[in-house]
């Protein structure tokens, strides 16, 4: 396979990738925050906070994806 | 009969102003194209009738009984107004885009007068008589945002007077291929982005070396614009701080007084001395997300230049203030993941570097993230106001434009909220970030944090 076929296949895929994997982890506080919500609603604020930082760090990751694309993506030719 | 008056006032008044604005512009744009200021007289004319027969239509109505020249009225309207604009488009060669800007215009001026009534800023003899003293003192700071609006407007009109004249360019020429290479020349931009008023001043200026250098730097100058509106709201409300504040203080108080609450859930007390940089960067970057809602600004923020900036700001000013607290040592060894013992000392070929770049991570992730996210959003809304120019080329207007316009919106709106929460994660992370460098009892918390 040819190296920019390749990376053309490669790039989205990977980043779709990661996406599938920050959706999860997003998935998972949303889930976690939205119990503590139902259950304690009066920490509401504080909890809203540390859930945004949350997000936060888990788009951290298909964000890294991303940068790689951006290195890589002038190769595709 | 006294409440009805604004309302008949205000439409007088916004089809007086229309009937202005169309004048001025059709003779703006008559030397060089008759027919397209013909088309704006028409549609403005035609929009014109479209509200006397429908004031007409609402008049019969509400005065109730069967009368017969409400039929006729109806009638009159949908065959003057309706038929006399399809007429138009299919048998009078007439082109779409004037003929819709004169055809806004009375809507436009409507909408404009209705804000700014709404907001107590019309004139005395319409607000006199409604307005509180709150709803006026808050026009006054309506009014460069009306201002503002207008401006968008405006550069909105320049645009779609843009392919117009293109056109006419390349019908005088007649060369194809300078026709083609116009085409693909537009349709790259418009792949991109959306033109913003810089852009079209410099299409209209080519040879200009100032509106050159802006457009070539116009991520600055929209930072620059963003700056100043920042700075201005900011003066405005705080010109002659009252102990009692007036809304708009109150407003921006409850702003800066709920961020610093939430920021300072996190930092605790230290938030003071914090907050200037923590809160100047949220409503910096909250400032430059929103002015690309307005049509014809742009975000400055989906250019990589200038998050990488204020990631690079951040980064700056929290090794400084760890290096500051925690003394070099101390910011060594909290670069080694702080051994303590023999596992840790072992460890430390290993973590240094992680830690090393974990700490460079963190403004590369800070940037993207919100370069990312905002040049994302906008080219979900460029993607669909492309898709709407081409059924608008295929002539699908009546198809196009409601539902295009419907989607445009929703994602606007998506938009506004994406410009907010992203302002809001950029300087939340700088709080945790600053958070992590600073000394504290509580040691294993860190450790809980770090692990990001």
């Amino acid at each position: 396979m040819l190296f920019p076929a390749a990376l053309g296949l490669g790039l989205p895929l990977g980043i779709g990738l990661a996406a599938i994997g920050s959706g999860i982890g997003i998935g998972f506080l949303g889930k976690g925050a939205m119990e503590a919500m139902g259950r304690q609603p009066e920490i509401l604020p504080k909890l809203q906070v540390a859930m945004i930082i949350g997000f936060g760090f888990a788009e951290a990751l298909t964000i890294y994806a991303f940068v790689t694309m951006f290195f890589l993506q002038g190769r595709i030719g | 009969m006294d409440q009805a008056r604004p309302g008949r006032d205000i439409l007088d008044r916004a089809l007086r102003t229309s009937w202005i604005a169309a004048l001025a512009l059709a003779a703006a744009v008559a030397p060089g194209r008759p027919l397209d200021a013909a088309a704006i007289l028409a549609g403005q004319l035609l929009a014109f009738l479209h509200f006397i027969f429908l004031r007409k239509i609402v008049k019969l109505f509400t005065e109730g009984g069967r009368d017969p020249r409400l039929a006729l009225a109806i009638g009159a309207k949908v065959v003057l107004v309706y038929g006399g604009l399809a007429g138009l488009i299919t048998l009078g060669g007439v082109r779409y885009v004037p003929l819709c800007v004169g055809f806004a215009l009375p809507f436009l001026t409507l909408f404009l007068k209705s804000i700014m009534l709404a907001l107590g800023a019309g004139p005395a003899s319409l607000t006199a008589r409604r307005a509180t003293e709150t709803a006026r003192s808050f026009g006054n700071a309506a009014k460069p945002a009306v201002f503002l609006l207008l401006l968008g407007a405006a550069t909105l009109l320049a645009f779609s007077a843009l392919p117009g004249a293109a056109l006419a360019d390349e019908a005088a020429h007649g060369a194809p291929a300078a026709q083609e290479a116009t085409a693909t020349h537009h349709a790259e931009e418009g792949a991109a982005e959306l033109p913003n008023w810089l852009v079209i001043l410099h299409d209209f200026n080519p040879g200009n070396p100032l509106v050159s250098w802006l457009e070539k730097n116009q991520v600055i100058v929209f930072a620059w614009i963003a700056g100043l509106l920042f700075l201005l709201v900011s003066w405005l409300a705080m010109r002659k701080p009252k102990m009692v504040p007036g809304p708009f203080q109150n407003g921006v108080e409850w702003m800066v007084e709920s961020m610093e609450e939430v920021c300072g859930g996190l930092l605790g007390p230290q938030i003071d001395k914090h907050f200037p940089l923590i809160g100047a960067l949220f409503f910096y970057i909250l400032t430059i997300n929103m002015l690309g809602i307005i049509p014809g600004m742009k975000s400055a923020t989906s250019s990589l230049d200038l998050t990488l900036a204020l990631a690079l700001i951040t980064f700056l000013y929290v090794q400084f203030w760890g290096i500051r607290n925690l003394g070099i040592l101390g910011y060594l060894d909290h670069l080694a993941g702080s051994p303590r013992d023999a596992i840790g000392w072992a460890m430390l070929p290993v973590m240094l570097p992680v830690h090393i770049l974990g700490e460079l991570a963190k403004p590369v992730s800070l940037s993207c993230r919100l370069f990312g996210n905002i040049f994302g959003e906008d080219t979900l809304i460029v993607v669909f106001v492309g898709a709407t120019a081409l059924l608008i080329k295929a002539s699908l207007v009546a198809l196009a434009v409601p539902p295009m316009a419907g989607i445009t919106a929703l994602f606007m709106m998506l938009q506004t909220l994406t410009s907010i929460v992203q302002a809001l994660i950029f300087s939340l992370l700088a709080t945790v970030y600053l958070y992590m460098m600073l000394p504290h009892e509580a040691h294993a918390h860190e450790e809980a944090h770090e692990t990001h």
